[in-house]
């Protein structure tokens, strides 16, 4: 080889060693977040706060396989070796089980104070933002329209109902959410039912939505983002909100959540990330991304299709009760589901 | 003593980097609170849906392995030993897809069979509902990893091909006609050569975990990673990758026992010799029209569909706006691993070559082995290992990614390099030596400028690999350092399909660069000569 293909090459190494330790320090100004909400949604508010703030906001991303989960099994890894400041969590539950750990410390940001009371920590370890709701899509062409989570177990939808693996993301948090609010026994009863009635486990929200758009199944309960961006790409299916009746129980919202991590090593950047991820415009972004979620604050601008938390009626938990409720109950899930 | 001095150190920091956190997973998965206890084992045992896993992953890997030997070795004989018309060209697009990450070929492949697909604009939307169930699940993923890993076969099959004597093959000639030749003396020859890459496909097959999660299909390797990932339990994890470890270990013993001295070192036949070719005659035209046919179908139908749906130029600035900063990292990633690992290669591969310790073949079985383990489990164990304060200078940088690399690909580097040391004759090192060079100067003096082809080979395949790793990276890029591989698998979720195909076209584009940079330099700079 010529030398100076091997200067070249030796230049090169050099010059990538640097460029990559300069991608790793380059910026002081930063905060690390590690987020479960998806990156095609929370990546942009991200950029937003950079460009408004200047602050460099450096991510790790959960991937759909994850569950939601793995950036939170890494702050749980990390725990005596942070290197996160900010966890944008995509369910308070996960929130409630990191403090559990002693992984988060306490912060009360001046953006919660309109944010209800059920929708964040006591002591201020979480704050919620932004929620999913848990609807129900419905086939156009289906004969009725199921109004009650109940109406999993009536033999009118013998084998024309699906739902997503209990054992992952939102669904576990709504049968834990169900054991809090029914007693042990009679959630118990309600998911044998429910199997009972031929109910079909699909992998996740949104094979039930396509199972539903495609005329397989009647009906399915899923996030109102797959429910809305379904409806708007066209699909023919109508979403309902479970459970709206006086005395029925209401539908699950499944906010985010914000956390700031005890130790971490950028502080007063980790405030001003969890101040703009819970402030009223972060969430108007959110109800107008794709990912169409409900705004906590009250007042906060919606798109038509995305409605206000004012006008619906809420299924009333406490997510530190729904957490340890979830961890409970996973080897039952896990019988249940046939793992 | 420099030299030994020196390859015992390249011993010792691959055993750091790639065997030390394997070691220490399994540790901790028999050592519960302080004692030796085989409870999470028992856990494992017991659950009836650790066998429906096992079957899935060996029928995914056996029909992946069937298929891809039998279109593979074919393919490779036509290619390497018959006079079929443009065979170069038909051999680098077969292998596009083992240059790219799996799934991407996933999505290739969704994009045109799965609902909303190209497909269902030319059959009507009843058509893709079946060719999407056919697509998710065990017979979409067979037929993207047959894509993926057929080019190894074929590949290997065409090497070995290459490694017959003309002078044996001509002298057959004389007495019998090829068919003769072909049973009594190329098939025998190049048997190893096929069962060899067999293995190879078996074992990557199995590991597979981006393929086996986008289309859906419940295997080993996806269940450990959800086992880490979803339910956090590390010793439950890694029982469930240890009968990935031992089925890993015991066909590569198989392998050592059976085909080791038959594969070990490939020789082409001597310089300037060349190949005896099968004149095809007048079926030359038909297996030409064939292979394409197939070719189409295989390769350029789905890229091509990936470009059809991400053709806009708003999409692609869209795409690379999302993803620009991990685009140059990767190369940059890539770039540096392949050059570490090409250093690894080629002190390593000296070492077995030359058999300098007696630990030479433990060496090389473990180079194999740990390239045949599921990415995701040498993620896991390197991300355990070195998630401590003392050594946040290697978890909290990319050095923790670029270990992942070391752990995973030194074998291809270091098996180039072996057979490139084949080809030089040891009396070029011997008669330095001689002249009083020392140790360093006849390796970088006489050595390596003798194996500069091999070397960059190495080099370019490494720097392949290392692009495309989406397991290690997924589990342990620091934050705000994640890989274009990962950013792309990470953005799937819930993003358009003509954006996600964007990034796939641009992923394939980044892969070929140094391709054609380094084609570039062989044919107008005469890199090689």
């Amino acid at each position: 080889m010529p030398k100076k293909y091997l200067k070249l090459a030796v230049f090169l190494m050099i010059a990538s060693t640097f460029f990559s330790v300069g991608i790793t320090h380059a910026w002081a100004n930063e905060v690390v977040v590690y987020v479960s909400e998806d990156q095609v949604f929370s990546e942009p508010i991200l950029k937003d706060f950079e460009k408004e703030t200047g602050i460099k906001a450096k991510a790790v991303y959960d991937t759909e396989e994850a569950k939601g989960t793995g950036v939170m099994n890494r702050l749980i890894t990390e725990k005596n070796n942070p290197q996160a400041d900010v966890y944008w969590a995509n369910e308070p539950i996960r929130a409630v089980v990191l403090k559990q750990s002693g992984i988060t410390m306490s912060y009360a940001s001046p953006n919660s104070k309109d944010i209800p009371g059920n929708f964040k920590d006591a002591e201020g370890y979480w704050t919620a933002f932004s929620a999913r709701a848990r609807v129900f899509v419905v086939n156009k062409k289906s004969s009725g329209r199921p109004s009650s989570i109940l109406a999993y177990t009536e033999p009118q939808w013998n084998g024309k109902s699906v739902i997503a693996n209990p054992l992952f993301g939102t669904t576990t948090s709504e049968v834990a959410a169900l054991f809090t609010v029914w007693s042990d026994e009679q959630a118990k009863t309600f998911m044998a039912e429910m199997k009972k009635n031929g109910t079909k486990i699909s992998t996740n929200n949104g094979e039930s939505t396509d199972l539903v758009a495609s005329g397989e199944f009647d009906f399915s309960l899923v996030d109102s983002d797959d429910a809305i961006n379904n409806i708007r790409q066209g699909k023919p299916i109508e979403m309902v909100f479970p459970d709206q009746k006086e005395k029925e129980i209401g539908c699950l919202l499944v906010p985010n959540a914000a956390v700031i991590i005890k130790n971490a090593r950028h502080i007063e950047n980790a405030k001003k990330l969890v101040d703009y991820l819970l402030s009223k415009e972060t969430e108007r972004k959110l109800a107008f991304a794709d990912c169409a979620q409900i705004p906590l604050h009250p007042g906060v601008e919606t798109p038509p299709d995305v409605p206000k938390i004012e006008n619906i009626k809420v299924m009333k938990i406490d997510y530190t009760k729904v957490a340890q409720k979830l961890q409970e109950i996973q080897p039952y899930l896990k019988e249940w589901a046939g793992y | 003593m420099s030299r030994r001095f020196t390859l015992f150190l390249f011993v010792i920091i691959f055993a750091v980097i790639g065997l030390l956190p394997i070691l220490q997973m399994f540790i901790n998965s028999v050592v519960v609170d302080n004692h030796i206890s085989f409870v999470n084992y028992q856990m494992f045992l017991s659950s009836s849906r650790v066998w429906i896993l096992l079957k899935n992953s060996l029928t995914l890997s056996l029909l992946t392995t069937i298929l891809a030997t039998a279109v593979g070795a074919p393919l490779g004989l036509l290619f390497g030993k018959t006079n079929l018309p443009l065979n170069n060209f038909l051999v680098f697009l077969f292998m596009l897809p083992l240059l790219l990450p799996p799934y991407i070929t996933a999505v290739a492949w969704f994009a045109i069979l799965g609902r909303g697909g190209i497909l269902s604009g030319v059959l009507g939307a009843s058509v893709t509902e079946k060719t999407s169930s056919f697509l998710f699940g065990l017979p979409g993923c067979v037929l993207v990893l047959f894509t993926t890993l057929m080019p190894i076969v074929m590949l290997l099959t065409i090497t070995y091909v290459k490694t017959i004597s003309l002078h044996l093959e001509e002298a057959a000639r004389l007495v019998t006609r090829w068919r003769t030749v072909a049973r009594g003396i190329i098939i025998p020859m190049i048997l190893p050569g096929i069962l060899l890459s067999s293995i190879l496909v078996f074992l990557l097959a199995l590991g597979e975990v981006s393929v086996p999660m986008f289309l859906r299909y419940d295997v080993f390797p996806v269940e450990s990673f959800t086992q880490f990932s979803a339910f956090y339990n590390y010793s439950t994890g890694t029982a469930f990758v240890i009968p990935l470890i031992l089925i890993t270990f015991f066909v590569l013993l198989g392998e050592r026992r059976f085909l080791r001295d038959k594969t070990y070192q490939l020789k082409t036949t001597d310089s300037g010799e060349e190949t005896l070719l099968v004149k095809l005659g007048n079926t030359k035209w038909l297996l030409f029209t064939v292979v394409s046919i197939f070719c189409f179908a295989l390769v350029i139908m789905p890229i091509t569909a990936l470009v059809i749906q991400s053709a806009s130029v708003s999409t692609y600035l869209k795409a690379l706006e999302r993803s620009y900063d991990s685009l140059l990292r990767s190369i940059c990633y890539a770039g540096i691993g392949a050059t570490i690992l090409t250093v690894f290669g080629y002190f390593l591969g000296y070492l077995i070559h030359k058999k300098t310790f007696s630990l030479w073949r433990a060496v090389d079985s473990f180079t194999i082995f740990l390239f045949a383990l599921p990415s995701t489990v040498i993620g896991i164990g390197l991300a355990h290992l070195w998630n401590r304060p003392a050594t946040n200078f290697i978890y909290g940088t990319a050095a923790i990614i670029i270990f992942g690399y070391i752990a995973q690909y030194t074998a291809l580097a270091s098996r180039i390099t072996i057979s490139t040391f084949a080809q030089i004759p040891p009396s070029m090192e011997e008669s330095a030596q001689m002249a009083g060079a020392g140790w360093f100067r006849r390796m970088f003096l006489i050595i390596a400028p003798l194996a500069k082809r091999g070397l960059a080979v190495a080099w370019l395949v490494s720097y392949i690999f290392c692009l495309k790793d989406t397991g290690i990276s997924m589990i342990v890029y620091p934050p705000g350092q994640d890989t274009f591989p990962v950013r792309t698998f990470t953005l799937m979720a819930n993003s358009p399909t003509h954006f996600i195909a964007a990034l796939c076209v641009i992923m394939i584009l980044i892969t070929l660069l140094p391709m054609g940079v380094l084609g570039f330099l062989y044919r107008v700079k005469g890199l090689y000569k």
